[in-house]
């Protein structure tokens, strides 16, 4: 497993280098921003058992901010980290309130109050427009660095690595065992003597942060933002790559966002073919059920539930052999 | 007088809209224990079915009935293939109803195109009466009618009939009524299915209040029955008429003075009962 992933991460490190094509770089890129944003998501989702229907907020305050910082500033690595900051800043208070407010009631009150924050800053992207420039937009220069495409492709997948190793830490933690926990029997964690309300939070917050890292990275590649980083379909991006790709898994987060980007780009494609493809995410919508319905666990779940039965038949026939 | 009484005639078509589209979220919430994210989409199929039958047969009255059995007919589907299947798992339900939310929007898209559509009421509703210089647009006082009765409507079913005391005393006790051996899935399926009937009419009487419909206005007003199941209790139906209500004068009001803030207004008063009463307005139980 390990030789995999080893293999494919020098594929994707030295592919810019080998082949020169600035559309699959370019996806891949997205592919990268994606997979944290989805990553993010799936620390809620996969591993507290917290839905929210609103993680674009998160991923648009990080995509504003830049935006705005570059565009009413210099385009230097200095206000680059200052947006930084202050996306970390703005999406760490938001979703420490969002959590507090709901997080100690029932688990459809999450998903609803950010469903509806999420509406609110849509319109309020649409309507700030002394700052947002409204539902058109605006287009920003990126720090010098950032110009060349090689490089931000090779900024995003150290990101999505380091995303990766730090919530492979933090889910193995003491902190993320209980958050494993509350999602299995919130009850019975109470009871135990963990104040649940204070690790959900720390799990909500941790999440809204680097969904706001991804909206950055997000904005920079495509050097403009508009209130479309806002809407649902974000969310419901991050929700399908989750649950098709495997919850509780971090990998299946990555995997999910690179099938459902991948697929995205090919479907598009296609609807120059036949128009239903530009409907492309009914489909998605469609496997999502069903998915939902019977893999609960999605693809790594299931492939990895499917691998372990067969080591358990194997080793049960081992020991059958050994006994007779 | 003249403005406030338009506003006020305006907050109360609004909020009835809301209210049709709550009540049934409610009602649902509260025996089923689904919050049914859906419902925008049952809305929105509301509004398509019924103006596209409107215009077939030139009636409206066809178009209001076509609306609520496609509802019916919906809410059934989606209960017994879809929600059934992962009672009892909320998080499975939470996402399983977004997913069917997409599906519904899309599938719109794909039959009635995804260009927004333009409706008109029918000729004895245009227009407005002029009472002691007040002008009165006929279609407002038209939807205000037809909510009212449909809250005396469900409230008398919940009061007076047996299936309405089965359906309190779901919401009470699940277990107990299933021990007293009645049907309670019977049950579900009949909520279900009358509040999926509620939101396809509150859908098909906003096209010709709004003139346009189109796929995304069921999350659009979804958002908003979602701020007045909370305001008013989730599982309370008195509440969420109340609720539906205060959400739709304060729009109006808030839209003609400050509109850049009359979401944001509804938001803080979903933000200020999730702080001090969690149960809702007008809740009793938590």
């Amino acid at each position: 497993m390990t030789a995999i992933v080893l293999i494919v991460a020098a594929f994707l490190l030295l592919l810019p280098f080998v082949y020169e094509s600035r559309n699959l770089l370019i996806l891949l890129t997205q592919v990268f921003v994606f997979s944290i944003f989805a990553m993010s998501y799936d620390l809620l989702l996969g591993f507290t058992g917290i839905v929210s229907f609103g993680h674009a907020m998160f991923f648009g305050i990080g995509a504003y901010s830049m935006g705005i910082f570059m565009k009413r500033f210099e385009p230097t690595l200095g206000y680059f980290l200052l947006a930084v900051l202050t996306t970390i800043v703005i999406t760490g208070f938001v979703s420490f309130l969002v959590g507090l407010l709901t997080l100690r009631l029932k688990s459809h009150f999450y998903a609803m109050l950010t469903l509806s924050l999420s509406g609110l800053f849509l319109v309020l992207a649409e309507k700030w427009r002394t700052l947002t420039y409204g539902n058109d937009g605006f287009t920003f220069r990126v720090p010098e660095l950032f110009i060349d495409r090689t490089n931000f492709y090779l900024l995003c997948m150290v990101v999505m690595v380091a995303v990766f190793l730090i919530l492979k830490r933090f889910t193995n933690s003491p902190l993320g065992r209980v958050l494993q926990a509350i999602r299995e029997n919130e009850q019975r964690t109470e009871s135990l003597g963990f104040h649940v309300l204070h690790y959900k939070i720390a799990a909500s917050v941790m999440s809204g942060v680097l969904a706001g890292i991804a909206g950055i990275l997000y904005a920079i590649s495509l050097r403009f933002v508009n209130t479309s980083v806002f809407a649902m379909d974000i969310t419901l991006d991050a929700l399908l790559m989750t649950i098709i790709g495997g919850v509780g898994t971090l990998v299946g987060a990555i995997i999910g966002a690179g099938l459902i980007e991948f697929a995205h780009h090919w479907l598009t494609e296609l609807a120059k073919e036949h128009w239903i493809f530009e409907r492309w995410i009914i489909f998605f919508g469609i496997i999502y059920i069903l998915v939902v319905m019977f893999f609960p666990r999605g693809i790594v779940g299931t492939l990895s539930s499917i691998s372990w039965k067969r080591k358990k038949q194997h080793s049960a026939k081992k020991e059958g052999k050994l006994a007779g | 007088m003249d403005l406030i009484m338009n506003l006020t005639l305006n907050g109360l078509a609004t909020g009835m809209l809301i209210f049709l589209l709550a009540a049934g979220l409610t009602l649902i919430f509260g025996l089923m224990d689904v919050l049914n994210f859906a419902h925008g989409g049952l809305f929105a199929w509301g509004a398509y079915s019924g103006l596209w039958i409107y215009a077939k047969t030139d009636s409206f009255v066809i178009g209001i009935v076509g609306a609520i059995l496609t509802g019916f007919l919906l809410g059934i589907i989606i209960e017994r293939w879809i929600i059934k299947p992962v009672y009892g798992n909320h998080v499975q339900q939470i996402l399983i109803t977004l997913g069917l939310m997409l599906v519904l929007s899309e599938m719109l898209k794909v039959i009635w195109g995804p260009n927004q559509l333009t409706a008109s009421p029918p000729d004895y509703l245009k227009g407005s009466w002029e009472v002691g210089g007040v002008i009165i647009i006929k279609y407002r006082i038209f939807i205000i009618l037809v909510g009212f009765l449909i809250f005396a409507g469900v409230q008398f079913l919940l009061k007076k009939t047996k299936i309405g005391l089965v359906v309190r005393a779901g919401v009470m006790n699940k277990e107990m009524v299933q021990a007293l051996g009645i049907n309670i899935q019977k049950v579900f399926m009949f909520v279900f299915m009358i509040g999926a009937g509620m939101a396809a009419l509150g859908g098909v009487l906003l096209g010709p209040y709004s003139g346009v419909i189109h796929a995304g206005m069921g999350m659009e007003f979804a958002i908003l029955a979602f701020i007045v199941v909370v305001i008013g209790g989730m599982g309370n139906f008195k509440g969420s008429v109340l609720a539906a209500i205060l959400v739709g004068l304060s729009g109006s009001f808030m839209a003609y003075y400050v509109p850049d803030l009359s979401l944001a207004v509804n938001m803080l008063l979903m933000a200020i009962v999730l702080i001090i009463r969690p149960q809702g307005l007008f809740g009793a139980k938590g």
